[in-house]
């Protein structure tokens, strides 16, 4: 465990004061909408994430017993893919519904609705989006260039990141190097111009995707040296780390705990949070496998109560994260931080044990809409419907006014109060 | 190759065949299943109209090799002369040939990405030092996606702006650890007596320090422990250190080893870290013996030391109370007297488990398991042979200034860019220089020069179109073999055109196969042609198969894949030996898994030939085995599309999106070929599982972990208690009542013999892996074993699998006429167009080429 609790604990000043919106000022006091999406890599034991019936009586299956609380402000989605192969690999289009290795057919790339958010919402914030997983991201973040955004995966960092102020000689320290950086790439600019004008036409869509790097990089910087001066917000989140031993669960309270309070004082409207194979979760009660070898029972119940166990700890997470964010009122809208944000949870494979990448586990809450229980999203000649349908509907939430999303043929239902 | 793909040029299919000579034949043979209503295997005889074109040309391709190879027409379906066959094959080959010979068009690699192992290494070789540093300056780059386990493959290589920035922190970090700014550091010379020897990492109450010293040393008790210096944790200064540490090895054969899961012959050793480089060094019994690490270290690198053995590990949690049962049941046998002492004086003062005296935590202090012991240390530094250091005068000279910094920097940037700077291609370098250099001084400014020249394109991007044709071609020669820029020696050859032809890339290539400089190829390429990075997607389940999950037994079987690699390459065999070998590498684990006996009892790996003939080169190896298996079951499916994709070639088309794939069930008691026996009887499925699943079974003989099985024993569980007995009596009523069959019971499995047999397409049929190894040596497939390693050799090098057909066809003549010797394939393929992008070679260009 490389936690180091002393240093989380330096970011606790006035602790639980009443939190400044980090943006107050800087934009009309106008309500923020959020997007907080939880993946992971390898689906869901259908029998325990999908309810036995359609509408709003279900029985809460075993996965989801977490969210019996939530069960009137969520949607879960039965019948929608991506229109994947069998196989692992595919999970990547979790968000976007396309593959790496076809990004180049679409004038955005595969470029994740998560992003395509943040791209929204993120020039009034500090952090147009955030990433984060435990030692190990699941590929699903893709920008606009066709490549995957990775998380932070150490919760130290991502702390530091959001949270840890820098003193005025870091802060001098770090406009300096911003100021460097810049000019470094102000020197290669010219090389690479002239590069451009050689190139053939294979050479120059690589030559290209270097040259949005640099773009991209150098007006982040100016971003970036709008915020130095700013002080963060204050946060404390050394509770996680007071037992004995770090555990997974612990480790996964404070992501979630920080990426809330990342919402509550407006440092970012967008978050992905994944949960990866690699990861070990014997720390969950009843867990002994490997997450992978879980997947593939044999119909062993024994295994299977297993991947049952890490499922339901990856929901019990999040259900802890949003009772937290419908605690807490929306200083400037009605209702509280969750009715204002657009919870996703999902994964690009259906299920593991079946490699099938059809039927994937879909839930939708909170973001004040009027939910639907369990929907049942196969039309009427029994197809089921492309997942981006879903997320053309998510991103009008959002004010993005586009009727379809990567690969989408249309929308999915989902009326806003 | 069998990318069948329907066409989607509807135009296509309405043209009439008549013009293409010869098809009768197709038509006769083939059309009967290849039309535009049965469309098997998505194929129909009017995908051919109109010629071959860039459109359709590989499924002129694909035919040839199915056709060839005999497996179309399917010999059950179809009796075709050989005659005939060798008519139709002989218009496919010449359709091909003509197609090609006449195209003319020029292969060009399109540039990509350096990954991060070249980019590494290339800094290295910019910056003139051994290695970039150990504070861990490229810990923080974004990893490379492999495809299909490669590298350097351009399109999965991206880059944006995180890539960028974390180049430039990297990059800067890197040259921070070889330009020294100020005067020099101050010597210092430390002892580190055994009472500042402290350890990192997590303590529990019974790993108190105490249990592991003696009055003047320290023991590592716990394999997971790190040993620090207290009074020199981390370096101070950059510069060269000289590291003294003594200590010994001790009790390496006290307990016995199916116990500790370490073999006594295996010496002990100790592991020192110099942040993330290691040194590992053997430890002699009970000596004291004096380590020496003299070193460049760079500041804020964290000196440990570790204790490095693949045994004293447990599966899963409790790792260290096995440990102490064994110095419990030790004491128990062997020291009466101190046992008893425990028991009834100390257990029961104990602040835990007073009651239970034969509890591991009364043990921990007795614990006198194979251990290194460290009695004291010494760190003199840092020391310099001049000031500035060598290296930075190497690069800046000793007095550097901005009015020179051209002069300073071309030979640099020359290098980074692997070709001639142009005359002021640096002013806009040089002017951002001069504005640091007010600020920051004349060092600083030379710090950001060299970072700028690194993070310019021509340094991160390969093959982008600058310089001249030699330069081009010497680096991508030093990317292939050595994952780095190339060095005056390799630019100034090729710039003389002593890499003009086969020979002088031939012996270049031994040349640096032998001196080691090429050592990254024989590492990376067979690592990812093997696809050995998915060894432990998923692993064998540790409750099932214990061997390998407590020992590296995955590591293992790694080496043993690049053993075998770097053999064939030393003794420059035929590249078939991979296919065709009765031997192997393997060590006493491996002996383990593969059932062999009386083999040296350690951990080397050493050649050892199979008697069985069911073993030997990479068919029966472990690491195929089990990176192709699930944990509890094999997939003949998967050790199937292995063999046709990396060994023979053959690309199977991916199931159709909405095929239902039935899970496993490990409770019913069924072979694998039964539950697979629906892919054969539907249609849709069997048109190409009838292709591809013969290429699988001959495997079924081994299990998740690679080792052999006569039957399946998988599927019998434990008997449930009573209770769950009665549920499932309750059950049967429920079902037996609604008409449907009971639960299954699968602790009345009885084993299943396996059934490794089956018959291929073309109506080669083996019944065990012996007759399959025999097939898989028939001419032909080895000639398709070659020409999937060209094809690999041409991915790895280009970042992009090669699409001439005809050229790749070429090389593999040019192999089969020095019999396939591996050495002289990589040089024909470097002496190739694919690689050198000149334009298509003619065939008498190719026999000449081939000299001796």
């Amino acid at each position: 465990m490389k936690i180091k609790r002393r240093s989380f604990l330096k970011g606790v000043g006035g602790a639980l004061a009443l939190p400044l919106l980090e943006s107050f000022g800087s934009i009309a006091m106008s309500s923020p909408t959020r997007f907080l999406v939880v993946g992971n890599p390898l689906g869901m034991h259908p029998d325990n994430f999908f309810p036995q019936t359609f509408g709003h009586d279900y029985r809460l299956p075993q996965t989801l017993q977490s969210l019996e609380w939530l069960r009137d402000r969520m949607t879960i989605i039965s019948h929608t893919d991506h229109g994947m192969v069998s196989g692992h690999g595919r999970e990547v289009t979790f968000l976007n519904g396309i593959l790496p290795q076809q990004a180049g057919a679409f004038p955005e790339k595969n470029i994740s609705i998560d992003n395509l958010i943040a791209q929204r919402t993120g020039s009034a914030v500090r952090f147009p989006s955030i990433n984060a997983a435990l030692e190990k991201g699941i590929r699903m973040s893709w920008n606009a260039n066709g490549v995957e955004i990775s998380p932070f995966t150490d919760p130290q960092k991502l702390f530091d990141h959001l949270f840890l102020n820098l003193t005025a000689k870091e802060r001098k320290t770090r406009r300096q190097l911003i100021e460097r950086n810049g000019s470094i790439l102000d020197a290669v600019s010219d090389q690479l111009l002239h590069l451009r004008r050689q190139g053939t036409s294979t050479d120059r869509e690589r030559i290209e995707q270097y040259e949005t790097a640099v773009r991209e990089l150098e007006g982040s910087f100016a971003d970036r040296k709008n915020w130095i001066d700013k002080d963060k917000p204050v946060f404390d989140i050394s509770e996680h780390f007071e037992d004995y031993e770090v555990t997974v669960g612990n480790r996964y309270n404070a992501i979630f705990d920080m990426i809330g309070y990342a919402f509550q004082t407006d440092l970012t409207r967008v978050a992905t949070i994944a949960f990866p194979n690699e990861l070990s979760y014997t720390d969950v009660d009843g867990v002994t496998r490997g997450y992978h070898a879980c997947t593939h029972n044999g119909k062993n119940p024994e295994v299977i109560a297993e991947l049952v166990a890490i499922e339901s700890f990856q929901i019990a997470q999040l259900s802890r994260c949003l009772q937290k964010l419908d605690s807490i009122k929306e200083p400037y809208a009605e209702g509280s931080l969750l009715d204002n944000t657009v919870v996703l949870f999902g994964s690009g494979m259906g299920y593991g044990g079946t490699h099938s990448n059809r039927n994937l586990p879909i839930m939708v809450a909170g973001g004040g809409f009027n939910h639907r229980g369990h929907v049942d999203a196969r039309n009427a000649s029994g197809k089921n419907m492309p997942l981006c349908n879903l997320y053309a509907t998510l991103q009008q939430r959002f004010g993005i006014e586009r009727d379809a999303f990567n690969t989408s043929d249309g929308t999915f239902e989902l009326p806003y109060v | 190759m069998c990318k069948l793909r329907r066409l989607t040029t509807g135009v296509l299919g309405l043209l009439p065949l008549l013009s293409w000579a010869s098809p009768e034949l197709l038509e006769q043979h083939c059309g009967e299943c290849h039309n535009d209503e049965d469309l098997k295997g998505e194929l129909s005889l009017s995908d051919f109209a109109g010629g071959p074109s860039n459109d359709n040309i590989f499924i002129w391709e694909d035919s040839l090799d199915f056709v060839s190879t005999g497996e179309m027409p399917p010999a059950d379906e179809v009796d075709l002369a050989d005659s005939e066959r060798e008519r139709i094959v002989a218009f496919l080959t010449e359709t091909v040939r003509q197609f090609h010979e006449e195209d003319g068009t020029k292969f060009r690699a399109p540039p990509r990405r350096l990954n991060n192992r070249e980019l590494v290494n290339s800094v290295r070789d910019v910056l003139l030092i051994e290695n970039i540093g150990t504070h861990q300056p490229a810990a923080n780059l974004l990893g490379d996606t492999l495809y299909h386990g490669f590298d350097t493959h351009g399109e999965s290589l991206g880059m944006s702006q995180f890539h960028l920035e974390q180049y430039i922190d990297s990059l800067r970090q890197i040259v921070d650890g070889v330009i020294q700014e100020g005067d020099q550091p101050r010597k210092r010379h430390l002892q580190i007596p055994s009472e500042k020897l402290k350890f990192s990492g997590r303590q529990r109450d019974f790993q108190r320090e105490e249990m592991h010293r003696t009055s003047n040393s320290i023991d590592f008790l716990d394999i997971r422990n790190r040993v620090q210096f207290g009074n020199f944790q981390t370096v101070p200064h950059t510069g060269r250190y000289r590291l003294k540490i003594r200590a010994t090895g001790l009790d390496r054969t006290r307990y016995p080893e199916e116990r500790t899961g370490r073999y006594h012959d295996d010496p002990i050793r100790l592991r020192v870290h110099l942040g993330d480089e290691i040194r590992d060094f053997d430890l002699p019994d009970n000596t004291r013996h004096e380590i020496v690490v003299d070193e460049w270290l760079t500041a804020g690198t964290r000196i440990e030391l570790s204790y490095p053995t693949d045994g004293l590990k447990q599966i899963g949690n409790g790792n260290f109370k096995f440990q102490f049962r064994i110095a419990h049941d030790y004491l128990k046998e062997h020291d009466m007297e101190l046992y008893d002492y425990v028991v009834r004086e100390e257990a029961p003062l104990a602040r835990f488990r007073s009651d239970q005296p034969d509890h591991w935590v009364h043990w921990v202090k007795y614990w006198q398991g194979p251990r290194p012991r460290i009695f004291n240390a010494e760190v003199e530094g840092p020391l310099y042979e001049s000031w500035p250091s060598q290296r930075q005068q190497h690069l800046l000279g000793s007095e550097p200034t901005l009015e020179r910094a051209e002069e300073i920097l071309a030979p640099i940037a020359a290098r980074a860019w692997r070709r001639d700077v142009s005359p002021g291609e640096l002013d806009p370098i040089v002017a951002m220089m001069s504005v640091v250099e007010e600020s920051e001084g004349t060092v600083a400014a030379f710090i950001e020069g060299i970072v700028a020249i690194m993070v310019s394109p021509s340094f991160l991007l390969a093959n982008t179109p600058e310089g001249i044709d030699q330069d081009r071609f010497a680096s991508k020669m030093s990317l292939f073999l050595q994952s780095s820029i190339p060095g005056p020696d390799l630019r100034m050859a090729s710039r003389i055109d002593a890499l003009g032809d086969f020979a002088g890339v031939r012996s270049e290539v031994a040349r640096q196969l032998k001196n080691g400089a090429a050592d990254p190829f024989l590492q990376e390429f067979p690592h990812a042609w093997l696809q050995l990075d998915r060894i432990n997607f998923m692993a064998p389940d540790p409750d099932h198969f214990p061997l390998y999950n407590r020992k590296d037994v995955s590591e293992d079987m790694i080496d043993e894949a690049l053993a075998f690699f770097a053999h064939v390459v030393d003794q420059n065999l035929p590249i078939t030996e991979f296919i065709s070998a009765d031997y192997s590498f393997i060590n006493a684990d491996l002996a383990k898994v593969y059932g062999v006996k009386r083999v040296p009892q350690d951990s080397q790996l050493r050649l050892h030939h199979f008697k069985d003939g069911r073993r030997g080169g990479i068919l029966g190896m472990g690491a195929f085995l089990t990176l192709t298996a699930d944990s509890l079951g094999t997939s003949p499916i998967h050790r199937a599309i292995y063999v046709m994709e990396n060994l023979l070639g053959i690309h199977p088309n991916p199931p159709p999106p909405d095929v239902e794939i039935t899970e496993p069930d490990v409770r019913q008691a069924k072979t694998i070929k039964e539950i697979l026996a629906a892919h054969t009887e539907e249609e849709t499925c069997a048109s190409c599982h009838r292709s591809i699943d013969p290429y699988g079974y001959a495997f079924e003989n081994f299990d998740p972990q690679g080792s052999w099985r006569e039957a399946y024993t998988m599927q019998i569980a434990p008997k449930p208690g009573r209770a769950e007995l009665v549920r499932i009596a309750e059950e049967d009523k429920r079902l037996k009542a609604m008409g449907l069959p009971p639960m299954p019971r699968p602790w009345e499995n009885k084993p299943i013999p396996v059934d490794a047999s089956e018959t291929f397409r073309n109506g080669d049929s083996y019944s065990n892996i012996r007759d399959y190894r025999e097939l898989m040596n028939r001419p032909r497939n080895q000639r398709r074993f070659v020409r999937c390693f060209i094809t690999k050799l041409l991915t790895y090098a280009n970042g992009v699998e090669p699409e001439s057909y005809w050229e790749i066809e070429k090389l593999v003549e040019r192999s089969a006429a020095h019999d396939y010797r591996i050495v002289d394939t990589i040089a024909a393929v470097i002496d190739s167009p694919l690689f050198r992008e000149t334009g298509p070679t003619g065939t008498d260009a190719m026999l000449v080429a081939g000299g001796q």
